[in-house]
């Protein structure tokens, strides 16, 4: 019998009513009176000087109310994550002088309905002076290359270099020694949702945004920024977002050119962005390219390790800086590495902006990492699950870049899924064609950003309990999660919990949801405004009845005697004798938690760490080189499943994504760097009869830092699906494929 | 140039003045104010639009909202069809089949057009109805599950 009422059970999703009757609205779905569309120019060039734009033609069409350009704005530059050593203030939110790759953000046009926007697009006329373009990672770093930013001198904007530990002397120890070279292709998120926005600027100077976004306290910093208004006079709302998987967080194109529109017009402006927009402009996972060395005994121990990381961001910087620290950063999450030295450049290309994708920093390093632990382990005649088992970390451990391991459940997870899908009995005994194989994951779950997260929680007038936040739900549930603990933490039941969130105007601030920082970050402060209200309670109540507070509790929305239980007075009846019960919390990062040195990628970046295991069965026909993957058994620490449903979900949809990266999602571009496939027909995207069996488990390890013990669990189980899938594969032929996608190319093998 | 059209959505008669190019995903949600259809592709290639067309899926944004005069559309808005809720709804509700919502409507839409079908469909049933349905969130896991149960409790026709 668990000693919790409410966390620890699944619970459906307390917003899920509206979405399955159609009745909850995304961004799209807002419309208000006298509302003019928005459409946007995008460059059809890779490289330009914009010598000039004129818009007159596209203003006099009928139905324009306004067409604006990189002239017409302040012309300021912003960055990801302002305040943080990180930030690159090299985006505009529309081209101001030059063009930087095809599909950058030229000019936008308002009309009185769609058709008339696109129309106008037509008309205006723009002549570009094209400059010589780089697309490739090492072609833009030769000496001749052209330079993406003139400005900066150079198209490697940023590098890291750590060492810890002597180097030359672990790979002088090593048994064997393995250098490999890794590389990935970009993907783009494909949240079902395509971007969308709705803005209205009044007379009044007030600025409301409906905006499909994951991070609303962001969003409004970055229009304030580029709008040159008071963050103040914007409101972001935030309603259902359909999905954004990193892709709804850092770019304010749309949402800027809808408000300034609206600033312009005095209407309201909603654009959506097409599909075809989404994939050609919206900030994908970044290719890369990883030079990985690792030394090993013959027993299978890491003696040291070099990474050589290239990270492609395309035009801007966005969150790269970042990205490429994490990137050594995740090479020692999982493995005792004594001695490690971690490179890496970045490099501005004339290709769309890359930016955060679920698992950011560690999916593409993970990837290069578990797949030469296998190469190594077969090299040695090891079992590769056995490397894993000796080298994993554990709690207690400070890895060389910094992450102090709290709790860990890493090789608990790796004997689950050996046992559960009985990988022990069927390595080495599969027919040709059919293969086994074991990868891990992983991940931080929350980062040190300037916006922290508060909560407020209040007893309403007839006993049911408000909950206002501002933290995201973005489809994870997250605002389930939430209630949840409200309503354990304050003893009343989940049905009477209702959530106040997505308005930056009421709810107290939050740093949005990436990093899998919700469960810890939102979900202490959440925790910790629960606690307030309830010892505001218990005092009144205390103070009215001369009871000491200690002996009073709340249990099943009854306020009673600690000890025996006896019931005292509903929560319904004492709100009406109490004064305003209102309570507020916030969570700020421990000390030891600190930024990322963005010169070496190193620190103790989170509050704790989650870990994971995945097991792969593949069968591979030859002929063709077509694979199916038939089976994926995972576990994940997530410290405690406060919705174990939900952890499900989490885990089946990570691995579900997973598995299009390992086999058929790639962003094609052409010789200019015009993407080629953005479209679902071209792109493609796992469906329903592509997916294997799934197995999910949970392995609970209670994460001291977590309320109740609950760590995030949003990305982790994305990780290690690529390298479980490619590694499963060696194993069906004894093909190595050093690249994902896995095409069929890559892995037919002529007879 | 806007043209009369006299369509009947979720048991409504309704005329609505629009382009013979207007989709039926447009009429819906720009004219009739019915956004529980939603809008994933705008090429049929993801299912979030499926509407039924007298009882059949259709992509309402590869139908043109003249091709379904005379014929009966059914939304999502009126899948209960007077319930509080239709069982495919509680079931997905209870299953957690429902993450970021954007693409239920359309799964919901085609397994009601599965069920009143086959009442009973296998998991294989299931997942070759909704062969068409694209779900970035749930891995398609516990849309299948809540499909399978539904069925099991389906006991009027859409």
């Amino acid at each position: 019998m668990s000693r919790f009422r409410v966390v620890g059970k699944s619970v459906p999703k307390i917003d899920g009513l509206g979405l399955v009757t159609g009745e909850g609205k995304f961004a799209a779905d807002y419309s208000l009176p006298g509302m003019l569309w928005g459409k946007i120019l995008r460059s059809p060039v890779p490289h330009a000087r914009i010598v000039s734009i004129n818009t007159s033609k596209a203003a006099q069409l009928p139905g324009v109310r306004a067409v604006v350009t990189g002239q017409d704005t302040l012309k300021r530059p912003y960055g990801q994550f302002e305040g943080t050593a990180w930030s690159g203030a090299d985006m505009y939110a529309l081209a101001v002088d030059k063009v930087r790759f095809v599909g950058e953000e030229v000019a936008a046009v308002a009309a009185v309905d769609e058709l008339t926007a696109e129309k106008a697009l037509d008309l205006i006329e723009v002549e570009y002076e094209e400059l010589p373009f780089v697309l490739g990672i090492e072609e833009a770093m030769r000496d001749a290359a052209p330079l993406v930013h003139e400005a900066i001198g150079s198209n490697i904007v940023h590098r890291v270099d750590y060492a810890y530990g002597d180097v030359d002397a672990g790979f002088a120890r090593a048994d064997h020694i393995r250098e490999d070279r890794f590389a990935t292709e970009p993907v783009n998120h494909c949240a079902a949702e395509p971007h969308a926005v709705l803005a209205n600027f009044e007379r009044t100077g007030k600025l409301t945004v409906w905006t499909s976004t994951q991070n609303p306290m962001r969003q409004r910093e970055y229009l304030a920024g580029t709008l040159g208004i008071p963050q103040s006079s914007i409101g972001i709302r935030k309603p259902y977002v359909g999905g954004g998987f990193g892709g709804k967080h850092g770019n304010v194109n749309q949402e800027f050119c809808a408000s300034f529109l609206s600033l312009k017009t005095g209407r309201p402006v909603k654009i959506v962005l097409t599909r075809e927009e989404v994939f050609a402009a919206t900030r994908g996972r970044h290719p890369i390219i990883i030079h990985l060395k690792t030394g090993m005994t013959v027993e299978g121990t890491i003696t040291a390790r070099e990474s050589l990381v290239y990270l492609d961001t395309g035009a801007f910087s966005s969150d790269s800086k970042h990205m490429l620290g994490r990137m050594g950063n995740h090479l020692t999450s999982l493995y005792r590495t004594p001695a490690v030295r971690t490179r890496g450049c970045l490099v501005y290309t004339n290709k769309p902006t890359c930016g955060a994708q679920r698992g950011f920093g560690g999916q593409q390093m993970r990837y290069a990492d578990e797949l030469q632990i296998d190469l190594l382990a077969r090299d040695l005649g090891l079992d590769p699950l056995d490397v894993r088992l000796r080298n994993a970390v554990e709690s207690g451990d400070v890895t060389p870049h910094g992450y102090r391991i709290t709790s860990c459940g890493f090789k608990e997870c790796l004997e689950t899924v050996a046992a559960a899908s009985g990988y022990r009995e069927k390595r080495g005994k599969l027919p040709r064609g059919k293969g086994i194989a074991v990868a891990c994951g992983g991940y931080i779950c929350g980062l040190r950003v300037p916006i922290e997260s508060a909560a407020m929680v209040r007893i309403d007038l007839d006993g049911s309990v408000v909950l206002s936040t501002g933290s995201a739900d973005i489809g994870q549930g997250s605002n389930s999660m939430l209630c949840q603990i409200v309503a354990e933490e304050l003893g009343v039941t989940f049905d009477r919990i209702r959530i106040m969130t997505g308005d930056t105007d009421l709810t107290p601030p939050d740093g949005g949801t990436f990093s899998s920082r919700v469960t810890i970050q939102a979900g202490n402060a959440v925790l910790r405004a629960a606690a307030e209200v309830k010892r505001q309670l218990l005092q009144a109540i205390g103070e009215q009845r001369d009871i000491p507070t200690d002996v009073l509790d709340v249990v099943d929305n009854q306020i009673v005697l600690r000890d025996t239980k006896r019931p005292l007075v509903s929560l319904e009846k004492a709100v009406k004798q109490c004064p305003p019960l209102l309570g507020t919390g916030y969570y700020l990062n421990r000390d030891d938690v600190v930024q990322m040195d963005v010169n070496t990628g190193a620190g103790n970046l989170s509050p704790a760490y989650s870990f994971g295991a995945q097991i792969a069965e593949v069968e591979v026909d030859e002929s063709t080189g077509k694979i199916k993957v038939e089976k994926i058994t995972a576990a994940f620490d997530c410290g405690f499943a406060i919705n174990p449903q939900g952890v499900e979900g989490q885990i089946e949809g990570s691995i579900s994504q997973g598995l299009g990266q390992a086999v058929s999602e790639i962003v094609l571009r052409d010789r200019r760097g015009a993407t080629l496939n953005p479209s679902f027909l071209t792109y493609k995207v796992p469906m329903v009869t592509e997916v294997p069996k799934i197995t999910p488990m949970i392995v609970e390890t209670i994460e001291p830092e977590g309320p109740f013990g609950a760590k995030g669990v949003g990305e982790g189980m994305l990780l290690p699906v690529p390298p479980a899938i490619v590694n499963a594969v060696y194993d069906a032929t004894g093909k190595f494929v050093n690249s994902i996608p896995l095409r069929l190319d890559k892995v037919y093998l002529p007879a | 140039m806007k043209r009369g059209f006299r369509l009947t959505v979720n048991g409504e008669p309704y005329e609505v003045l629009a382009a013979p190019h207007a989709t039926l995903l447009e009429v819906l949600r720009e004219d009739l104010g019915l956004t529980g259809t939603k809008e994933g592709c705008d090429e049929g290639t993801c299912g979030a639009c499926t509407v039924l067309v007298d009882r059949d899926p259709w992509l309402a944004c590869l139908t043109l909202v003249g091709e379904v005069q005379g014929k009966e559309v059914r939304t999502v808005e009126g899948l209960a069809g007077g319930r509080a809720l239709h069982p495919l709804q509680e079931s997905f509700l209870e299953h957690g089949a429902v993450q970021c919502g954007f693409c239920t409507p359309g799964m919901l839409m085609t397994a009601a057009a599965l069920l009143a079908e086959r009442p009973h469909p296998s998991e294989e049933e299931v997942r070759e109805a909704l062969e068409g349905n694209f779900c970035r969130c749930t891995g398609y896991v516990k849309i299948v599950d809540a499909v399978v149960a539904a069925g099991g409790r389906q006991n009027e026709p859409v």
